[in-house]
């Protein structure tokens, strides 16, 4: 329940989702069905009014917020749509942070690996507004990975970028999830995005209404076998959000 | 915990803090320059006030020998005993010299005419001056020498004003004396602004060819000493107890050691480093405003970075820790900054302060001074900074999903402790700057009041002005009324700032131009406008006859003698004098050098408040101030024995008076019934109207006729004291303006800092067809309103505190002054448009698509 205009808005109602180690999950649904709210509760950035939050069987949403950051030090990882990278910091520092935020020792090394990973290496120098979208979000991912968190949240990654560039973000991150063995949680409104994922639920209207998983138990392909159909659809999904 | 990261290494949060911090602030100092310059302007100010006071403290002490020109000094109204003088003979090795003060006239003879005379201060040397020191003459050289028995070194100021040289005659007592060196410099006479008179060295030789030292003139004598260099401090003290026990304080006579020197100057500095300490202090607590306001702009505008430093894991309590680490480091570079605008000022200063203060006595080095600027300024950066970096705390980490995400519920702890800060901060600076609880609480109380009133006036103001109809009238001042009333505007810590500045600013002028206003304007049509002293008795009636003939009006004259109290209902005054103890007003009551006439009837101005007056036969009486009667501890009945010059006399007090002293009439504390007194030596004054204009003249045949007289015109006194006032609330003011340009620099700071929102207005403005010009207009609007505000608030608190200055502290008579409060709203209103307009000219200068596209 979020306050709006001075009355109570209720903004989930009645969900209930488990998620596995090393899981992927898109969560889908059309704009103001609460997908972002969903993502907040599980990063423990928002409180729920009632129900229960648990990770590793324990409770999370009634811990202090010095509490939450240091688990979210340890344990979460985060890419959203306006990448929200520090924009004092340049390329390099951003993805240190969260390594020197755990005492990594090998926290430089560790940092240029992930911007290799990433493709950006050369760019590590730059300030955030000296980068591309792509590159903004490639940093993202980046950071988000540098702490090898068991839980990652990723917000619209490619909301705000051109379908090719979007198409290689989510590659990457694909690629880096499935490495690291980190559960990821994808909200998007994009079906094909989504397809990224083992397992996909759908919100309307703060509601949990459909949860479905692939056969194999493993994620489609992004970029190889889509087809026009899923793009136009993308396209089509996008504009009414 | 859930999910706790390892912590590898001990030490490592303070190693990411640091790093943190290093990177933060990079490009902060730019967007918090107004930060910077807030605190640089008020630790300026309190630089320059305590480089003043501890140069001038530190001059007294090293110069302390120089300023007593000796080691031992006894000083009285009479001429030294032979026991004090063979006291100090028969200590070995010591020299002493005697020196004759008094004020008297001089005149330059002119053909044909009688003198053009002057009022001067007169200083008699037998014997070696000064034993340290130095005394400039030009020609360079020994004084006895130069001055023999018939010469004269005088001050330059007297040359110029009787157009004078060297070699020129100048009259002293009518004797013709020549003049044969200019006094440059004086050791044990500091500055020029608290005399009578330009100064004028002769010899004993010459000053007895003079019939000045008759009865009755009024002669300080002082008798300086040097001891021999090997004696220690407390040597020189039992060598002053000693004379203490020969000459007591009770017979009027005072003895100084080089250490304790110049009590009074001490007193006076103390005091004005405490008050313009205040007013420096008030200059650094308008900057802290400052401080929290550019600190809360600045938070805002970090409150995405502070969200995403969360969402990574970064702790509340590490976020606010990063944070006052930064505003650590720019309260030290503003308090650098501070530092070196203070000495560079202060290095300059001696240029205006000549005639004050001795430049050689200032020296802008003091590095305690630049310690109290560093602790200060550090200390307000804390005070201020502090409450509006709990913000922080409060930025919800959901902010990195949603841009509208509700802070997170504050804590009454913070906020309590916060409060707690504030005012215990506040009062700890002001302790630290004022030396003294008392003062420091009285005016953290004072100041508490005058930013409830201002901030009060200023949010009335915003909130009324959110209620004028803005449906009709010019476009301009539609928006910029809109502008200030808009929720969240920075006008408020603004409009407190610049109006507590103004407040400074204005009631210190007030208080000058009333006080000369009334010096200048005010002194009764009927009160006299000079005053002449030492007549002899049998010179009063040809002196009266010759004013007479030159027109003088309201001629009034009285006897004076000479007396001081021995006895007050049979207790001695060193019994009396030791129960007073330290000083103050009874201590003087008892001790001076009385003067006492007498009358048949009061004067008109007098008025009997108790008793009746000369009603008891049997006894001489006496008619006593009531005030006075206070500190002498008299009243009606008591019995007060005096010393008439020798002769032991009793009295008893039958009557108390009010005395109106603002007459400028002949009043006196103490009134004889007639028919004690007349045997006893003594000397007349007057008071008289000289025609306006011919005063000088008049003054030159009196002297003419009767060189002994001694005439002080009453303009002259009162222009030298406007002098002074003007002087010294120049200094007020100087301070007091910095706390007005602290106030502006936070407008022009709110306003740079608000820059991304005023670009996009002016952005929105232009692509709906409004010109630049009109943009500029609409933006001065709303700056002259807020300086109106400002203006309006500061110029009445200011007229309040004038007015309690005025009509309470100084129990005068208030005058409205409606253009000098018109001047100030003008002069606030004025500086704020240039401070908003100039601060606002980047953003006029973008162009929209650039602003627009960055959206």
């Amino acid at each position: 329940m979020l306050p709006s205009g001075g009355r109570p808005l209720t903004v989930l109602d009645d969900v209930s989702l488990a998620i596995a180690p090393g899981e992927s999950v898109a969560v889908l649904g059309p704009s103001g069905s609460g997908k972002s709210t969903l993502l907040a509760l599980m990063a423990g950035l928002d409180r729920p009014t009632s129900g229960e939050i648990l990770y590793d069987g324990r409770a999370i949403q009634n811990l202090s917020e010095d509490a939450l950051a240091l688990w979210r030090r340890g344990s979460v990882g985060f890419v959203f749509q306006s990448f929200q990278l520090l924009q004092h910091l340049t390329a390099r520092e951003n993805v240190l942070l969260p390594l020197e935020l755990r005492g990594d020792s090998s926290a430089g090394a560790a940092a240029d690996e992930l911007l290799d990973q990433v493709a950006l290496r050369d760019r590590g120098h730059h300030y955030p507004s000296q980068l591309s979208g792509g590159e903004q979000q490639r940093i993202a991912v980046a950071r988000a990975f540098a702490a090898r968190p068991a839980l990652l949240l990723a917000d619209e990654p490619t909301g705000n970028l051109d379908s090719r560039t979007g198409s290689t973000v989510l590659e990457m991150l694909a690629r880096l999830q499935r490495r690291s063995g980190t559960s990821l949680v994808l909200v998007t409104h994009d079906p094909a995005t989504a397809r990224l994922a083992e397992r996909r639920v759908h919100l309307l209207d703060g509601r949990l209404v459909r949860d479905e998983r692939d056969e194999m138990g493993q994620p489609q392909p992004l970029l190889d076998e889509r087809d026009e159909a899923a793009d136009r659809l993308a396209h089509a999904e996008r504009g009414r959000a | 915990m859930i999910g706790s990261p390892p912590h590898p290494n001990r030490g490592w949060a303070s190693r990411f803090l640091a790093r943190q911090l290093a990177r933060e602030l990079r490009g902060v100092a730019r967007r918090l320059l107004a930060f910077v310059l807030c605190l640089a302007v008020g630790v300026a100010a309190v630089v320059i006030v305590a480089t003043i006071s501890r140069s001038l403290d530190r001059g007294i002490r090293l110069e302390a020998r120089n300023l007593l020109a000796a080691d031992l000094a006894i000083a009285g109204s009479r001429p030294p005993t032979a026991d004090i003088l063979s006291a100090i003979d028969g200590w070995t090795g010591s020299r002493r010299a005697s020196l004759r003060e008094m004020v008297t006239i001089v005149g330059a003879p002119r053909d044909g005419m009688a003198p053009r005379t002057l009022l001067v201060e007169l200083k008699v040397v037998d014997g070696p001056y000064p034993f340290y020191g130095n005394l400039d003459l030009d020609p360079r050289g020994p004084l006895s020498p130069l001055l023999g028995d018939d010469g004269v070194a005088v001050a330059p100021d007297l040359l110029a004003r009787l157009g004078l040289g060297l070699g020129d005659t100048l009259l002293i007592g009518g004797e013709p004396f020549t003049i044969r060196g200019r006094v440059l410099l004086e050791p044990d006479r500091i500055g020029g602004a608290f005399t009578l008179g330009p100064r004028v060295f002769l010899s004993a030789a010459g000053l007895d060819r003079t019939p000045l030292v008759d009865l009755g003139s009024r002669v300080e004598h002082r008798v300086l000493i040097e001891l021999p260099a090997a004696t220690t401090l407390d040597q020189l003290h039992a060598r002053a107890d000693q004379l203490k026990a020969i000459a007591p304080r009770s017979d009027g006579w005072r003895v100084e050691t080089y250490d304790q020197a110049q009590p009074a100057l001490r007193r006076g500095l103390d005091r004005l480093q405490h008050y313009l300490g205040l007013i420096a202090l008030l200059s650094l607590l308008v900057g802290g405003v400052g401080v929290g306001q550019a600190i809360r702009v600045w938070i805002a505008g970090r409150s995405d970075s502070i969200a995403i430093l969360k969402c990574l894991g970064v702790r509340p309590r590490e976020v606010f820790v990063l944070y006052l680490g930064q505003a650590a480091m720019l309260g030290l570079a503003g308090s650098v900054a501070g530092c070196a605008l203070g000495f560079g000022i202060a290095s300059v200063l001696p240029l205006f302060l000549r005639g004050i203060v001795p430049a050689e006595m200032l020296d802008a080095w003091q590095p305690m001074a630049l310690a109290r600027g560093m602790a200060l300024g550090l200390g307000t950066t804390l005070v201020f900074a502090v409450p509006p970096l709990t913000q922080v705390l409060r930025v919800a980490p959901a902010r990195v999903l949603r841009q509208n995400a509700e802070p997170l519920p504050g804590s009454r702890a913070v906020t309590i402790a916060c409060a707690i800060l504030l005012i215990a901060g506040t009062a700890a600076l002001a302790s630290a700057q004022a030396g003294d609880p008392l003062l420091a609480a009285q005016f953290s109380a004072g100041l508490a009041a005058t930013v409830v009133a201002l901030a009060g006036a200023a949010w009335l103001l915003t909130r009324g002005v959110r209620r004028v109809p803005r449906d009709g009238g010019w476009v301009w001042l539609r928006h910029g009324l809109a502008s200030l009333g808009r929720p969240g505007a920075a006008a408020l810590s603004a409009i407190v700032a610049i109006g507590l500045g103004l407040l400074v600013v204005f009631s210190t002028q007030q208080v000058q131009s009333q006080l000369r206003a009334r010096m200048e304007a005010e002194i009764p049509d009927d009160a006299p406008s000079a005053f002449f002293a030492d007549i002899q008795p049998d010179q009063w009636e040809p002196m009266q006859k010759l004013l007479a003939e030159r027109h003088a009006s309201d001629l009034e004259s009285v006897p004076v003698v000479v007396a001081r109290v021995r006895e007050v209902d049979g207790k001695p005054v060193a019994e009396l004098v030791d129960q007073v103890g330290g000083g103050g007003g009874r201590r003087w009551a008892l001790t001076r050098e009385q003067r006492l006439t007498y009358m048949e009837k009061l004067p008109e101005g007098n008025r009997i408040v108790a008793g009746e007056l000369w009603i008891d036969p049997a006894r001489n009486e006496l008619s006593v101030d009531q005030e006075f009667a206070n500190d002498l501890g008299v009243h009606l009945g008591s019995i007060v024995d005096f010393d008439v010059q020798g002769v032991p006399m009793t009295f008893v007090v039958t009557s108390l008076r009010a005395v109106d002293w603002e007459s400028f009439g002949l009043n006196f504390f103490i009134v004889v019934e007639p028919g004690a007194l007349e045997g006893a030596p003594q000397v007349r004054i007057a008071t008289a109207k000289l025609p306006r204009g011919d005063e000088q003249r008049i003054q030159d045949q009196v002297v003419a006729a009767f060189p002994n007289v001694t005439v002080v015109m009453v303009r002259d006194v009162l222009d030298r004291i406007v002098k002074l006032l003007r002087r010294l609330s120049w200094g007020i003011s100087f301070l007091g303006a910095f706390t007005l340009v602290a106030g502006l620099v936070i407008l022009a700071a709110t306003v740079g800092v608000e820059s991304s929102r005023r670009g996009r207005e002016v952005a929105l403005l232009k692509t709906l067809g409004m010109r630049r010009a009109g943009v500029a207009a609409l933006f001065a609007t709303e700056y002259a309103l807020l300086g109106l505000t400002a203006g309006v608030i500061g110029a009445l608190g200011g007229g309040l505190v004038a007015w309690i200055a005025i009509t309470r502290a100084m129990e005068l008579e208030w005058k409205n002054d409606l253009v000098s409060f018109a001047v100030a709203i003008a002069v606030a209103v004025v500086l704020s448009v240039l401070a908003g307009v100039t601060a606002s000219v980047g953003a006029l200068r973008r162009r929209p698509a650039e602003v627009l596209r960055s959206e």
